[in-house]
């Protein structure tokens, strides 16, 4: 089987492009799946310490595009003895080091051996966007419930479908279902009504998240986190399963378990 | 564009307006690549667009007097069909105005430009020059069309919407609307529901109003309710927003459009 390379992208910076990427590919790779994640973000590098391989950096992806080494040379493994490798973005250089074409050809050579290769796309619809996005086969956009990364999500939405990513996939990363129940947050329905394309998964804030990537290790190795949860879903999902998009509902209270014991439904979101 | 065999087909991009598709073809034709078309057939793909007998006419006359291409086809993709037209306009359409299309060199095209928009739709009323939007108008997209242009889907915040004539949207409006952009202040802005900052129509200019007035005015149940299909128009030059009850209806207890 050949593989598939997708980018995760979103416009707005700090809406979890790089969490998403770390822990989706990671996900993929306990599925049994080989799998590559790419930092395209050169000179802001991030993936690397999310996943916490920054002290094996020996060379990066400026390196293979120039042919300094072998892009063996520039996979690190993850820490976890998954089959999931990191090529790390350079840091020392700007977004001006590669080109689209370059990334792609690289890419087109990982696919012929691995299942998934995941590229962490930078925040802006410049120079790294289009590098990114050049790449790639399919696009999974994060956006968080917030007025402004939806906005600049529809900006990207509007371009990819421009370009030759027509369906892009949505991820809705961070709800907060009580802030959502007290209305100070918007929905994912009416997220979803804005942007009008497919949704992957919906993330909920998990603090955990947080702590996980700080400690370098994604939060799907964490089996008592709820956003680890999520990404094993998605990466379900973007292997081909079936999985219903879960609601992301308030802390469980008597009402909704009555509710779940009669077997009636929540709020009636429309998934597609 | 692309050759194929003898033929060359041009495949003109739907969602330009057709002042550029028609000065981008003469610049084409006419300049340095255009000496590698010494003749031969054209055959003219024009994807979703559908052409009017006029547009077809000034196509074919620009690619006649720019090169020795000839065109003999005009082919459209209209959802998983291909039309095929083998119409061979050897007569200007009636009333039309081909006197800018005499003469060679720069004037020429500049007179193109200028006119174009006068030559093809502009204010007359009672034809339609639509353009459709088969998807989401988006943030950050922007379009002029000189007729209609007709919106499937939302038109979300951030994008411009430019139309000669009427602006249809079959979704939420919350995008930046001007209809009747030549001046035209007949013309109207239909959306199911119609939730823009600020709305053109002609030379005259609405904006929202803030919440509370909204409120009190939705109390006394006149204006255009949120959700609910709407008309934005134009009365001695102010904007004003009513509830959707035919494009001819007559109008007069709407909402001022005035922040």
């Amino acid at each position: 089987m050949m593989g598939k390379t997708i980018v995760i992208t979103s416009g707005k910076g700090g809406v979890g492009k790089t969490t998403t990427t770390a822990n989706i590919g990671a996900a993929l790779a306990m599925r049994d799946h080989r799998v590559v994640v790419i930092d395209t973000d050169i000179g802001l590098r991030n993936l690397d310490v999310i996943m916490g391989l920054e002290n094996r950096i020996v060379y990066d992806l400026v390196n293979v595009i120039e042919g300094k080494c072998r892009i063996r040379q520039a996979m690190i493994q993850d820490k976890h003895g998954l089959e999931l490798y990191l090529i790390p973005a350079a840091q020392t250089r700007d977004k001006d080091s590669i080109e689209p074409a370059q990334l792609r050809e690289l890419c087109a050579g990982l696919e012929q051996e691995y299942d998934y290769i995941l590229i962490d796309c930078p925040a802006g619809i410049e120079r790294g966007f289009k590098n990114a996005t050049a790449a790639a086969q399919e696009a999974i956009i994060v956006t968080t419930p917030e007025v402004a990364s939806v906005r600049d999500a529809d900006r990207v939405v509007g371009l990819l479908e421009a370009s030759d990513l027509h369906r892009p996939r949505l991820i809705i990363n961070r709800i907060s279902a009580d802030m959502v129940r007290r209305g100070d947050m918007m929905s994912q329905r009416d997220v979803k009504s804005l942007l009008a394309i497919e949704v992957l998964g919906l993330v909920p804030a998990d603090e955990r998240t947080i702590s996980a990537a700080n400690r370098g290790v994604p939060v799907v190795h964490d089996a008592r986190s709820s956003a680890g949860a999520a990404f094993l879903r998605i990466a379900a999902r973007i292997d081909g399963e079936e999985v219903p998009i879960q609601e992301i509902s308030p802390r469980p209270g008597v009402f909704n378990k009555l509710r779940d014991m009669m077997g009636m439904k929540g709020r009636a979101y429309s998934h597609a | 564009m692309i050759g194929r065999g003898s033929d060359i087909t041009f495949i003109v991009d739907e969602n330009a307006p057709m002042e550029e598709v028609v000065r981008e073809l003469a610049k084409q034709l006419s300049g340095r690549q255009g000496a590698l078309f010494s003749e031969g057939g054209v055959s003219i793909n024009t994807g979703r667009r559908s052409l009017t007998t006029e547009e077809k006419y000034l196509i074919r006359r620009v690619f006649e007097e720019n090169s020795g291409l000839k065109v003999f086809r005009f082919v459209s993709t209209i959802g998983d069909y291909v039309i095929e037209s083998d119409e061979y306009l050897d007569d200007p359409p009636r009333g039309y105005p081909w006197r800018f299309l005499q003469g060679r060199g720069t004037s020429r095209t500049l007179a193109l430009d200028r006119n174009l928009s006068d030559l093809i739709g502009g204010n007359r009323r009672n034809r339609t020059q639509a353009m459709l939007i088969r998807s989401t108008f988006r943030s950050g997209e922007s379009l002029h069309h000189y007729g209609d242009v007709v919106v499937l889907g939302d038109v979300n915040p951030g994008s411009e919407i430019k139309a000669d004539g009427d602006i249809v949207v079959m979704g939420k409006l919350k995008g930046l609307p001007h209809a009747g952009a030549s001046g035209d202040n007949e013309a109207a802005i239909i959306a199911l529901e119609i939730a823009s900052p600020r709305i053109r129509i002609g030379n005259c200019e609405g904006a929202i109003q803030a919440a509370g007035k909204t409120q009190k005015r939705r109390k006394r149940g006149r204006g255009a309710e949120t959700g609910q299909p709407s008309i934005a128009y134009t009365r001695k030059g102010a904007v004003y927003v009513s509830p959707f009850a035919g494009r001819f209806a007559r109008y007069t207890k709407g909402v001022l459009y005035d922040g």
